[in-house]
């Protein structure tokens, strides 16, 4: 077998822990039943859910019957601000966003603008941080929702959700955020930070693919929602289709192992940070991308001048795997609308690299990579003088 | 000893699909979107298995396959996503025995301004063509047809009902989640638009289905997102769910000619072990029947003699002997409503409460068929004595 690149693209997706895949696996083998049958074989199995909505609804100071659970944070977020949109539409048609949100929350707001909503995209400082006035003279009375992500998928900034949630609380405006990128790697509280809705996947926390929440408030206020897929009426009818078991199990126990180490283990990521930023920052020309200390630790968002970002990612491609802005993006060949946001120079923007350094990283591998990274933009930069 | 009769609910997932989806967990565990080389093999993974369930069903071009979260998605995103191409509402027909994943939709689609009609059914819950045809209007769009009926078991005649809406240039849609992976299928015979496939329902595990979508048919998204999917449904795909939905579909495929029969034959043993009992009454068709399904209703002069008997009655029993069954289908069974399927199929409010069904599966054996008769005439027979004759199996 070929040598496998050193995987830095936490950001795009994490491997599974093997405690998560033991605790799933008995759900596969033995405990397969369907949650909502009756007899022992769907008992099991829905003890087995309720004990996951449990945990997930507890490392978000929440209640189990506030979990939704769904099958990413895509669909989390579409059954958010569609469901939101939906139910609360006679009360209004305004919608508050910020332009460097994930495509999953851009898309809808784009559909419901079709619809004839309006939508605000808030801007970003040069640091990806939302400006907190702006978004108190963006509210109106007809804004039924402002959704502001809690941490960013490209640049890993850190939103200020607690103030965003009294401001919206103040106003009695719903809040809802995309956490999938925050989930039992920053403390997260429903109630702390005012939140009625939040987005919630397995993936990004090694847990497994096709398993994600939404937390929807049910006290002070709750929260109607509209449901986007219909059926058997599952999740009390806020979300239709089987309940994938296993999954949720997985889910579960991600999070749970998240939370359990969050602290060590983000000092832990950091170091490693720090210590391919200062190998990286021998380069010329080469800035940070975001917030220097308000993103999330595993987060390191470059920016090389004068070099061509495809080209970067191709001559690298055998020692790491890095991508030059979301994964879900990153099959269009467009300057990232995150960096773009920021004011970068859309050059600047081709040319940037997106590590995500996660929970099995070492230190031998960062400074591979580090090494690496400086090498290959070296000789791009001597080939380019020798023309 | 421990019986599944329920798998129709949900399946066991095969130890190949398994094995399958913990080698892509634990090793190929990148973002298909990706474009280093762990994205890129995730992504051959899920082109690999997009290219089994394509040809489960004669799919010919692989790329007619998009990956959901299951069933109930693509159920939804088959009706939604055909609907949402119209800014004003139209008309669609669909039948009076389909699953609540497309009786559920239609509804929705009814609060809009659209018209619905529901075709009716005979008692053993067949669509006739005629009604079909007779149905049509200028503004159909859409029609949208059960292959096989979870709870009853009934197939419908999918190949002339496509015919039929081909004729008319409209859209035909089948939810075959329940005949996948149990009677051969061909969307290219059978001339179908659209079909819902599900992977926990063919011994794949949950969390993976499918939407076949004929080349050339245009369909909006029900998420917005990465634009994952062609477009068509945005969302990291579960790449180790769909690598095990793409095995359970080629296996399925390679045993179908074997275990079709076989089923039947269980199936059949089942109804005739039980034909001696009068109180239970055969629901759906016995001819044009899935394979692997069995399913009565308890009679009204055994609700007359046994008071407040449901279905459930006989599903707590029969669980109390290790034998996992289901009144109606899984999704329903939380709520003690009258089964809208029964209804569909003229049977009375308190008749409609008394269903059972049994769904056999790759692991079913004959002895499990013989053992659980016996065991659901004891029931009966504690329930009213001398209800039927059994003979005890020692
Ligand atoms: C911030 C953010 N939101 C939403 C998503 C989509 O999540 P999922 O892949 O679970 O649909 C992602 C990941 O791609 C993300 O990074
Ligand atoms: C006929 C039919 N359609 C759709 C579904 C829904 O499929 P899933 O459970 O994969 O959402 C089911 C299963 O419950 C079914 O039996």
């Amino acid at each position: 077998m070929f040598q496998r690149p050193i995987y830095l693209d936490c950001h795009a997706t994490t491997p599974m822990d093997k405690r998560v895949l033991s605790a799933m696996l008995p759900y596969f083998t033995e405990y397969f039943g369907n949650p909502s049958s009756l007899h022992q074989y769907g008992w099991e199995a829905e003890t087995a859910v309720q004990q996951g909505r449990e945990i997930i609804a507890n490392a978000i100071n929440a209640t189990p019957e506030e979990i939704v659970f769904t099958s990413g944070a895509t669909e989390a977020n579409n059954l958010a601000i569609k469901g939101v949109a939906e139910a609360y539409f006679s009360q209004g048609k305004h919608i508050i966003t910020v332009a460097t949100e994930h495509r999953a929350v851009l898309d809808p707001c784009e559909y419901l603008q079709t619809l004839g909503f309006e939508i605000t995209y808030l801007p970003v400082n040069s640091e990806g941080l939302i400006d907190l006035e702006k978004l108190e003279t963006a509210i109106r009375p007809d804004t039924i929702l402002v959704s502001v992500m809690a941490a960013n998928n490209e640049i890993g900034v850190l939103q200020p959700l607690k103030e965003i949630g009294e401001i919206c609380h103040q106003h009695q405006v719903l809040f809802h955020t995309d956490a999938a990128q925050a989930i039992a790697k920053i403390p997260l509280d429903v109630q702390e930070m005012s939140l009625d809705l939040m987005s919630l996947t397995a993936h990004k926390v090694y847990g497994p693919k096709g398993i994600g929440a939404l937390y929807v408030r049910r006290r002070n206020p709750r929260v109607k929602l509209a449901p986007q897929l219909h059926g058997g009426g599952q999740e009390k009818n806020r979300r239709s289709g089987t309940l994938y078991t296993p999954q949720i199990v997985g889910f579960a126990k991600a999070v749970e192992i998240g939370i359990n180490n969050m602290a060590k283990e983000n000092q832990y990521i950091l170091q490693l940070r720090e210590k391919l930023w200062s190998i990286l920052q021998q380069l010329e020309g080469i800035s940070l991308n975001g917030h220097p200390t308000k993103r999330l630790s595993g987060n390191l968002n470059v920016s090389v001048e004068g070099i061509d970002g495809a080209a970067l990612l191709l001559g690298l491609k055998s020692i790491v795997a890095v991508s030059s802005g979301s994964a879900c993006s990153s099959t269009k060949i467009a300057p990232s609308h995150v960096l773009t946001a920021l004011g970068r120079a859309e050059k600047l923007a081709y040319a940037s690299l997106r590590f995500g350094i996660g929970r099995f990283n070492t230190v031998a591998e960062i400074e591979t990579v580090g090494q690496a990274v400086l090498s290959t933009v070296k000789s791009f930069r001597q080939k380019a003088v020798l023309g | 000893m421990q019986i599944y009769l329920d798998n129709s609910a949900t399946t066991k997932p095969r130890d190949e699909a398994i094995a399958t989806m913990l080698q892509v967990m634990s090793l190929q565990y990148g973002n298909p979107s990706s474009l280093h080389s762990w994205g890129q093999e995730a992504a051959m993974i899920l082109e690999t298995a997009r290219l089994q369930v394509a040809n489960l069903i004669n799919g010919v071009d692989s790329e007619s396959i998009i990956f959901t979260s299951g069933g109930t998605e693509a159920d939804n995103l088959a009706i939604m996503g055909i609907a949402q191409k119209y800014s004003h509402p139209k008309h669609l027909i669909i039948s009076s025995v389909e699953h609540s994943a497309i009786a559920e939709p239609a509804k929705s689609l009814e609060k809009l301004g659209w018209e619905i009609t529901r075709l009716p059914v005979n008692t053993k819950g067949r669509v006739n063509p005629l009604d079909l045809k007779a149905a049509i209007q200028p503004n159909t769009v859409l029609i949208s047809i059960i292959y096989g009926q979870s709870e009853i078991g009934t197939l419908q005649p999918i190949e002339t009902l496509a015919r039929i809406a081909q004729s008319h240039n409209i859209l035909f849609h089948t939810d075959a989640v329940q005949a996948a992976g149990r009677i051969p299928l061909d969307v290219q015979q059978l001339g179908v638009d659209l079909l819902s496939l599900s992977s926990h329902k063919i011994y794949g595990v949950q969390g993976a289905g499918a939407l076949y979508i004929r080349p050339g048919v245009e369909i909006l998204p029900l998420f917005g997102g990465g634009g994952q999917e062609r477009k068509i449904r945005s969302g990291t795909q579960a790449v180790p769910t769909i690598a095990a939905f793409g095995i359970a579909a080629e296996l399925a495929a390679k045993e179908i000619s074997q275990e079709t029969p076989r089923l039947m034959g269980l199936r059949d043993r089942l109804f005739d072990l039980l034909a001696d009992c009068p109180y239970l009454i055969p629901t759906g068709d016995r001819l044009y029947r899935l394979p692997h399904h069995v399913s009565f209703i308890l009679s009204n002069d055994f609700a007359l003699k046994a008071q407040e008997v449901t279905g459930k009655t006989i599903v707590r029993q029969l669980n109390l002997a290790g034998i996992g069954i289901s009144a109606g289908s899984a999704c329903h069974s939380g709520k003690l409503n009258p089964s809208p399927i029964l209804l569909a199929m003229d049977y009375d409010k308190n008749a409609a409460k008394r269903g059972i069904r049994l769904t056999l599966g790759k692991d079913t054996t004959t002895a499990d068929i013989d053992w659980t008769a016996m065991v659901i005439k004891q029931v009966l027979t504690r329930l009213i004595p001398s209800c039927c004759h059994y003979a005890d199996v020692k």
